[in-house]
């Protein structure tokens, strides 16, 4: 990961710096707090529901926990606004920040690192070195080749980027739970929906 | 100030919310306010369309400076304890503390319509970074800079109490007319503290 934090742009340390104290903040004190523990069971609950009413059929799975994280993740993101109030990003790299020190914090209290931007900067991936979706978690052997068990964050992401007018694909390149060495999610921006940004932003 | 109604619109122009506060407000029916939230969206689209000449040359000489000019000037400053006392610090749904937030904001709506002075009103308009709107009429015929940051304040508190009470209804289906009691309620006890 070293080398591929290389060609991340540099943001302006300052701004890095009062965007976690800004965080933190928010997640400390303004923010209503559970037993992580509930948040995971339920999760797991849910996923292994879900297998069973599929089949064990693992894309169908996949497709359902996307489509209800994205559900999510268009309701989301007015919490997430209401709650920080944070300007709109001018660039990728600020996008990535938010996610990462800011929505990650505050909804889960974790901070995924940033990592191999593509040449031209328009896609990255988070490294989720701590996954509470996943904590008690083991994959059964048919459904280590195809589940994402995590992949309702892939939808949530994809749903509220797209509220803020970001058009964005987001799946999962890696993930422990299958053996791999890291938990890898990719986002790539396709476009910014110019037309659809409310009238009186600049 | 009293306020007199709250209005939500959605981000395709249609009203999704309207609510009187004071039994003495005119009476509209609610195909009008329908055609009022329809008017208002075109009237914000419309305004940011005209500036000043002084204005767009600016922008256009230093693009960075003047946005960064601009964002110091868009920050609306904090309002103490508007609209939450000692008796409501106790539930303020997933948000914790005294209040909703404590800190000077940037507003997103630099350059539409914010606010509406009349004779007998003022309408303040809060614009979410995803389109909402959220629309304040009080019974005040002035509106000084004070005025617009506590209905800023106001009406961002009324957009927490909408994230929570509104967007985790899971029967409530987007874009559509809000029928949330509790979003009533709450609503109706934020603008009562004020």
């Amino acid at each position: 990961m070293s080398s591929s934090t290389n060609n991340t742009p540099v943001p302006s340390t300052s701004s890095k710096k009062s965007l976690k104290v800004f965080s933190d903040d928010i997640w400390k004190n303004k923010t209503a707090k559970i037993n992580a523990e509930l948040f995971t069971l339920t999760y797991g609950s849910i996923v292994s529901q879900l297998c069973t009413d599929y089949e064990r059929d693992f894309a169908k799975v996949n497709n359902q926990l996307y489509s209800m994280g994205y559900n999510i993740g268009v309701r989301l993101i007015e919490d997430f606004l209401a709650r920080t109030a944070l300007p709109r990003c001018d660039s990728l790299a600020r996008t990535s920040e938010v996610i990462t020190i800011c929505a990650f914090k505050v909804f889960l209290n974790v901070t995924p690192q940033v990592g191999n931007w593509s040449s031209n900067k328009d896609s990255f991936s988070l490294f989720l070195e701590e996954n509470p979706l996943s904590e008690f978690v083991e994959l059964p052997m048919d459904a280590a080749k195809e589940l994402w068990y995590s992949n309702i964050l892939c939808g949530v992401l994809k749903g509220a980027l797209e509220m803020v007018q970001m058009d964005c694909d987001v799946w999962f390149v890696n993930d422990v739970l299958k053996g791999d060495q890291t938990t890898e999610l990719r986002i790539k921006l396709n476009r910014v929906l110019k037309d659809e940004i409310p009238a009186g932003e600049d | 100030m009293a306020i007199q109604t709250i209005l939500v619109i959605n981000r395709s122009g249609g009203l999704v919310y309207q609510r009187d506060f004071l039994p003495s407000a005119a009476k509209l029916t609610s195909n009008e306010y329908l055609i009022l939230a329809g008017t208002l969206q075109g009237v914000v689209a419309i305004a940011s369309q005209i500036a000043p000449k002084s204005l767009q040359i600016s922008a256009k000489q230093g693009a960075k400076t003047g946005s960064e000019l601009g964002d110091a000037t868009q920050t609306v400053p904090y309002v103490g304890s508007l609209g939450s006392s000692a008796a409501s610090a106790a539930d303020l749904g997933s948000f914790l503390g005294p209040d909703f937030f404590n800190e000077s904001f940037t507003s997103w709506n630099t350059k539409g319509l914010k606010h509406v002075t009349t004779d007998q009103n003022s309408l303040f308009l809060y614009q979410t970074l995803t389109g909402l709107k959220f629309v304040a009429v009080s019974t005040q015929n002035t509106t000084n800079a004070m005025a617009v940051s506590i209905a800023e304040n106001l009406l961002r508190k009324a957009y927490c109490l909408y994230a929570d009470y509104v967007m985790k209804n899971p029967f409530y289906e987007p874009e559509m007319p809000i029928r949330c009691e509790l979003f009533d309620k709450k609503l109706g006890e934020l603008v009562a503290q004020l």
